[in-house]
């Protein structure tokens, strides 16, 4: 089945992704070009806080199928649909940490790590590197998320607000708290 | 504790492309039980009892 995702109707939704999922609510066959779609972009999420590649293939098949379950409830409320499956996506990973499945990681690139260390003002020294390495397991889980997204998977702050269920002027508050939790750490630990 | 991993390897696009699999998504979803409408109950009912009459007065 050959179905272009990209079309809009005049009120800006998503026509031919809604109607796909009109129909997948009677049958879930219809699903298959949605999960085509996204099916990399969830692995990927998954893949990056856990520490097992097999552990996220079971993750991204449990999210698709509680999706399917839950397709009838689904309502477009402006919210894209890939956000709705990236929500569902963060409660099977919080599941699994939880039923000790799966370990909480963060997978960081070290190109990725310079950018934090440029909004501290820090110049890239090992020594700093590794404070900061240290430190970032010490914040809370739901600022390291915001801080994870933000600057390890470049996301916008309205795209984490969809995801997080957050405004995007919240996402965007939250973050900066974050970040300000996070200094605090690490000059504490830099004194040190 | 929050494990952190430095410039991880991660999957190339083809090899979670390969491990796509629909079918397994279909399968895993809860089974449907099926309830007959009741002209089907009806339907036994009649014939069970259509039955009694024509075994027990006819035959």
């Amino acid at each position: 089945m050959s179905i272009s995702l990209l079309n809009f109707d005049r009120f800006g939704k998503p026509a031919d992704e809604l109607a796909i999922i009109e129909r997948a609510k009677s049958n879930p066959e219809y699903f298959a070009p949605l999960y085509k779609k996204y099916h990399e972009a969830i692995f990927r999420y998954v893949v990056k806080r856990v520490d097992e590649e097999e552990a996220a293939y079971d993750i991204t098949s449990c999210v698709f199928i509680k999706a399917l379950i839950n397709l009838p409830k689904y309502e477009y409320r402006g919210i894209p649909f890939s956000s709705w499956l990236f929500r569902i996506a963060k409660s099977e990973l919080y599941q699994s940490f939880r039923d000790k499945k799966a370990q909480r990681t963060v997978s960081i690139d070290s190109m990725q790590l310079g950018r934090v260390m440029e909004e501290f003002q820090l110049d890239e020294s090992e020594h700093k590197r590794e404070i900061l390495l240290k430190v970032l397991p010490m914040l809370k889980d739901s600022q390291l998320q915001l801080i994870e997204m933000r600057f390890f998977e470049k996301r916008s702050f309205r795209e984490m607000g969809e995801i997080l269920d957050l405004t995007e002027n919240n996402a965007k508050v939250k973050t900066f708290r974050a970040l300000v939790k996070l200094k605090e750490l690490y000059s504490k630990h830099n004194k040190n | 504790m929050t494990k952190l991993l430095i410039d991880r390897q991660l999957p190339s696009s083809e090899s979670i492309a390969n491990r796509r699999n629909f079918n397994e998504i279909l399968d895993g979803l809860p089974k449907k039980k099926t309830i007959n409408s009741p002209w089907f109950y009806g339907a036994i009912g009649f014939s069970t009892v259509f039955l009694f009459i024509v075994l027990n007065f006819f035959i």
